[in-house]
């Protein structure tokens, strides 16, 4: 289990980071989501050693992360970096064997990495010969060449093409699947809804709101009711609280407040209700929510 | 240390593998070896040509004999310049305008004791016993000297400067993020400057052997001073201690900057202070017993390129050698250390340029 306590960083007079606390146990995708420059990369640099916090602490299976540990990690960071002029198999391989692979482990974790990453005709070019989305597969095998045992990707997903989005998610399932947890940060809030189980949304460096992803959108959706009704005669819900829009042809009627029961036994005597339920909001309205 | 080793190992590939490092190495070794034939080519034969009619005088060492028939042939020759002069009969010499002075010499000397042979005397030499500094040498010690300033400059600037430009790529690519989640930066920064510096030796190496094979091609080497292996050791040995105070200077200058067109104006004070060690290491080559000389050779980083060449060009006590480099040992430590505290603060802060006052205090 990974657990981030209480993460504090200044620079100057201004606070990076105040308090980013949350925790990522074992084959559990963490999502983190934020404005840019909200504290993400900062707090995940920090996770990798890269940045020393001023105060806080990362754990891993209750103990502070050391240098050791962390050489077990798979980072790939917010700024690509590949050395160009490398060829990529042999790139891939010398990060493994940085990361303490022996020799032949580490060619053929890199032939294995290679083949699922659908490199194996580019595995003898240079990296700068590659097309951005290849070189950000050869990026993500440099992170995961030595079977990492916590990942950190600080977003993986930008600039990539849905194939290759798509063959990114496979790979981190896979990753959560073995045990390991992820973190990942993303602005594509869709793809942090499908793959994440719980997400958390950092605001000015700080967590404005954090948990598995189902609980988070019955607690931000604060219980706004919402009503379709079809076929109803026109000023039906004069008397109801709350707020009544057309759709496609039906009444939409979102309530804060009121009595449930009476609103539907309202609804029913209007006309044909086709959904009655409390709305749940999308991550992307939550988010907005958090941050406003 | 794994991890500096294989940092180093992918520094030697890399670089072994580009073009510009083996034509580099071949132009370096040419260089030399032509420099080495120099000698050779500039004094042209260091023999006189002198034509003989009639009775052939007995051999002597710096003269080539031609003969010819008669004096009207000699004369011509003489006047066409294919004569440095021409022995008539053995009593007169035919010169073009004056007579070179040391050929006179050597005639007159010649014809002297032909007639002394010829009166059945013999005479002894003079005996000349050297109570001075052995100076026959002089020349060509400066000359090995000169070289010596030449190649340890070049290779010092060459070799400390990849390092930089190692530095800068992979904090500018930000690689070094990565990297130093899976090293520790006194690995990353040894490995580099471990690596390039086996190149820069293989460089030194290949030039030394470039000119003494050419120096044993042209017959120079039997002019060489004795202790010439010596002075070479000597210039192995003080290259790798200057290229490690440079070249880790060079790490830390080059860490503070993210992109190389910024890494020639925050290497300045390095590339200063190195024309200066090679200024004064080239004084020194002129007047190796001078006091500015002595004194430079004791104070690194002077001392790198100033004692070689010291050792080179005139005597100097082993226990100076050794006080000189063991004072360079210190220096090159503090260096070491200081560069990677600086390294290790900087390599991380991308963008702008950071002030070397925010990474050392």
């Amino acid at each position: 289990m990974l657990e981030i306590d209480g993460l504090r960083k200044r620079y100057g007079d201004k606070t990076a980071l105040d308090g980013v606390g949350f925790t990522v146990r074992p084959g559990e995708t963490f999502g983190f989501v934020g404005a840019n420059g909200a504290g993400k990369t900062t707090t995940m640099r920090i996770i990798m050693g890269v940045l020393d916090a001023d105060s806080g602490e990362v754990r891993l299976d209750g103990r502070p992360v050391t240098y050791d540990a962390r050489r077990t990690f798979g980072y790939m960071p917010e700024e690509r970096g590949l050395y160009q002029k490398m060829k990529v198999a042999e790139q891939i391989e010398y990060f493994g064997r940085l990361h303490g692979l022996a020799p032949a482990t580490a060619r053929s974790a890199t032939a294995a990495l290679i083949e699922r990453l659908g490199l194996v005709e580019r595995r003898d070019d240079a990296v700068e010969a590659l097309s951005l989305g290849n070189q950000q597969r050869v990026q993500l095998a440099v992170a995961l060449v030595h079977e990492p045992a916590v990942l950190i990707l600080d977003e993986p997903f930008s600039g990539l093409d849905p194939l290759a989005v798509d063959a990114l998610a496979e790979v981190l399932k896979d990753r959560a699947a073995a045990g390991v947890p992820v973190i990942f940060s993303s602005h594509q809030l869709d793809l942090v809804e499908r793959l994440c189980d719980s997400v958390g949304i950092i605001s000015s460096g700080r967590m404005v709101a954090y948990g598995p992803v189902g609980e988070l959108r019955e607690r931000e959706g604060r219980g706004v009711l919402r009503v379709v009704v079809r076929d109803a005669a026109p000023g039906w819900a004069d008397g109801l609280p709350g707020e009544l829009t057309r759709e496609g042809g039906r009444d939409v009627l979102l309530c804060e407040e009121g009595d449930d029961q009476d609103i539907l036994r309202t609804a029913i005597g209007a006309g044909r209700v086709e959904h009655f339920g409390r709305r749940q909001p999308t991550l992307a309205e939550i988010f907005r929510e958090a941050v406003a | 240390m794994n991890g500096l080793w294989l940092v180093a190992q992918r520094e030697i590939r890399t670089r072994i593998r580009t073009r510009s490092y083996l034509i580099s190495l071949a132009v370096s070794a040419v260089l030399v070896a032509a420099l080495a034939f120099l000698p050779k080519v500039l004094g042209g034969d260091d023999t006189y040509d002198v034509g003989v009619v009639g009775d052939a005088p007995p051999p002597a060492a710096q003269l080539a004999y031609s003969r010819y028939p008669d004096e009207a042939a000699a004369r011509k020759a003489v006047i066409d310049g294919d004569l440095d002069a021409a022995l008539i009969n053995g009593d007169k010499v035919l010169a073009n305008g004056e007579l070179d002075q040391r050929l006179g010499l050597i005639l007159e000397s010649a014809h002297r004791d032909a007639q002394i042979k010829a009166a059945g005397l013999t005479i002894t030499p003079l005996t000349v016993e050297s109570v001075g500094a052995d100076a026959r040498y002089q020349g060509v010690r400066t000359g090995i000297a000169t070289l010596i300033v030449m190649v340890l400059f070049f290779l010092l600037i060459y070799s400390s400067m990849f390092v930089a430009m190692g530095v800068v790529e992979e904090k500018g690519s930000r690689i070094v993020e990565i990297l130093l989640t899976s090293v520790r930066p006194w690995q990353l920064l040894g490995g580099k400057i471990v690596g390039l510096g086996s190149l820069g030796l293989v460089n030194l190496v290949v030039v030394i052997a470039a000119g003494l094979s050419a120096s044993f091609a042209t017959g120079f080497t039997a002019d060489l001073p004795p202790g010439t292996g010596g002075i070479v050791v000597s210039a192995v040995v003080w290259f790798v201690l200057g290229y490690a105070f440079f070249s880790a200077l060079a790490a830390a200058f080059g860490s503070l900057v993210s992109r190389q067109e910024e890494l020639n104006s925050v290497l300045t004070p390095m590339t200063m202070l190195m024309t200066l060690t090679y200024l004064t290491a080239y004084f020194a080559a002129v007047e190796p017993a001078g006091t500015v000389a002595r004194v430079l050779s004791f104070v690194p980083p002077f001392s790198s390129m100033v004692m070689p060449v010291r050792t080179a060009a005139a005597d100097v006590p082993m226990g100076e050698i050794l006080i000189a480099g063991a004072l360079m040992v210190v220096a090159v430590v503090a260096v070491l250390l200081g560069a990677a505290r600086v390294y290790r603060r900087a390599v991380l802060r991308t963008g702008a340029r950071v002030k070397l006052g925010e990474v050392v205090r």
